[in-house]
C-alpha cells in the first residue's frame, strides 16, 4: 500500500507546484519575447485557445492520472500543458514511406502503412503521431527505451548548434 | 478511430496471439467472452521458488484508455505475497502510471508504459512472485514476516499452494 499511496501523494503535491508568472503570456497570447519560447510553442499555444472556444471541453492530463476538463485546469495547470503542447510540437515528425526500417508500432502493434504519420524520437524510435503524442502528454518519456525526451531533445539542440 | 474501438482492437489482437503462441508460466482468456476488456489468467506458480506447484487465478480489468493507461489486477486464488494485498490487489510499479515529477520521466523505467501486454505484464508478475520487493508491500503483515519470520511465511505459503490446487 505503501507505495501506491505515495505515488498518489506526490503526484497530488507536485500540482501544487507553482510556475514563473512572466509564462502566463503564453496562453494570453502575450509578446512570447522569451528566449525559450519557440514559434511553434506559441503555435500550440494558439490551438490551445481554438479548444478552448469549443463547446464541447476537451480533457487534459495536469497530471499522468489526474484527468480534468479543460474549463476546470488551474492556470499553472494550462501553463504546464501547453508548454508541454509546444515541446512535442518540437519534434520531428513525418510520413512514413516504405524504406524505413520499423514495421510495427509497438504502441498499437499495428504495421506502419506508407502515409502514416509518423513521429520520430530524439532515440530514432518511431511511432504513429497519434499514438506517441497521447503518451508524451502524459509521460515525456520514450516507450520503447525510456529515454526522457525533453532531455534528449536539448541535448540534441546543443550538440547541433556546436556544429 | 476512437479511443476505446483502439483499445479493444489492439487487446484483441493480444488474444489471439496469446491463443496461437502460448507463453509458459501462465494461460490467459477472457472472463466472459463478450468483454474484451476483463481477462482471467491462470498462473502456474514458478519452478523453484516457494509458490511452485501452485495455480493462480487472476483477473485483468483494462481501461479503455489502455494501452496508455495500465490494467489493474487481481488475484482471485488466496495467495500470501508481500505485494499482494489481502484482498489480491496486485501493487507492482509497473501497473502505476507514471509519476508527476518535472516532465514525468523520473523512474519512468519501473512505471508503466504503453507498451506492455498482457505477456509483459504476467512475465513481470511471475518475477514478482520469485522475488519479492519489501521496500513497498501492499501486504506489510506478508512483508513483515518474509523478512523477520521465514518460516512461518512458508508455511502460509503452502497453504495457499494446497488449496490452490483443489480448486
Ligand atoms: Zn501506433
Ligand atoms: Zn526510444
Amino acid at each position: 500500500m505503501g507505495n501506491c499511496l505515495s505515488h498518489f501523494c506526490s503526484a497530488m503535491g507536485n500540482c501544487l507546484k507553482g510556475s514563473a508568472s512572466d509564462d502566463v503570456s503564453l496562453l494570453r497570447g502575450g509578446d512570447g519575447t522569451r528566449e525559450s519560447l519557440s514559434s511553434d510553442q506559441i503555435h500550440s499555444s494558439e490551438i490551445f485557445h481554438q479548444q478552448l472556444s469549443e463547446s464541447n471541453v476537451p480533457e487534459y492530463y495536469p497530471s499522468p492520472n489526474v484527468r480534468r476538463p479543460l474549463n476546470q485546469l488551474t492556470e499553472e495547470e494550462q501553463i504546464k500543458i501547453a508548454k508541454r503542447m509546444g515541446l512535442i510540437q518540437h519534434l520531428p515528425s513525418g510520413v512514413f514511406d516504405e524504406s524505413a526500417k520499423p514495421r510495427e508500432c509497438v504502441i498499437c502493434m499495428i504495421d506502419f502503412v506508407p502515409g502514416d504519420r509518423v513521429r520520430y524520437m530524439p532515440c530514432m524510435h518511431v511511432y504513429h503521431v497519434k499514438c506517441i503524442d497521447d503518451w508524451l502528454m502524459r509521460s515525456f518519456t520514450c516507450p520503447s527505451c525510456m529515454e526522457p525526451v525533453d532531455v534528449a531533445l536539448f541535448l540534441t539542440y546543443e550538440t547541433s548548434g556546436h556544429r | 478511430m476512437g479511443e476505446s474501438s483502439q483499445s479493444s482492437l489492439l487487446l484483441r489482437k493480444q488474444l489471439s496471439e496469446l491463443n496461437k503462441n502460448p507463453v509458459e508460466g501462465f494461460s490467459a482468456g477472457l472472463i466472459d467472452d463478450v468483454d474484451i476488456y476483463k481477462w482471467e489468467v491462470l498462473i502456474i506458480g514458478p519452478p523453484e521458488t516457494l509458490y511452485e506447484g501452485g495455480f493462480f487465478k487472476a483477473h485483468l480489468f483494462f481501461p479503455k484508455e489502455y494501452p496508455l493507461r495500465p490494467p489493474k489486477m487481481k488475484f482471485i486464488t488466496e495467495i500470501w505475497h508481500p505485494n499482494i494485498d489481502k484482498n489480491g490487489d496486485v501493487c507492482i510499479s509497473i501497473l502505476h502510471e507514471p509519476g508527476d515529477d518535472k516532465w514525468g520521466y523520473e523512474k519512468a523505467s519501473e512505471r508503466w508504459l504503453p507498451v506492455h501486454t498482457v505477456e509483459t505484464i504476467l512475465i513481470s508478475v511471475i518475477s514478482m512472485l520469485a522475488d519479492p520487493n519489501d521496500e513497498s508491500p501492499a501486504n506489510v503483515d506478508a512483508a513483515k514476516e518474509w523478512r523477520e519470520n521465514f518460516p512461518e511465511f512458508k508455511k502460509k505459503v503452502a497453504k495457499c499452494i494446497r488449496r490452490s490446487q483443489e480448486e
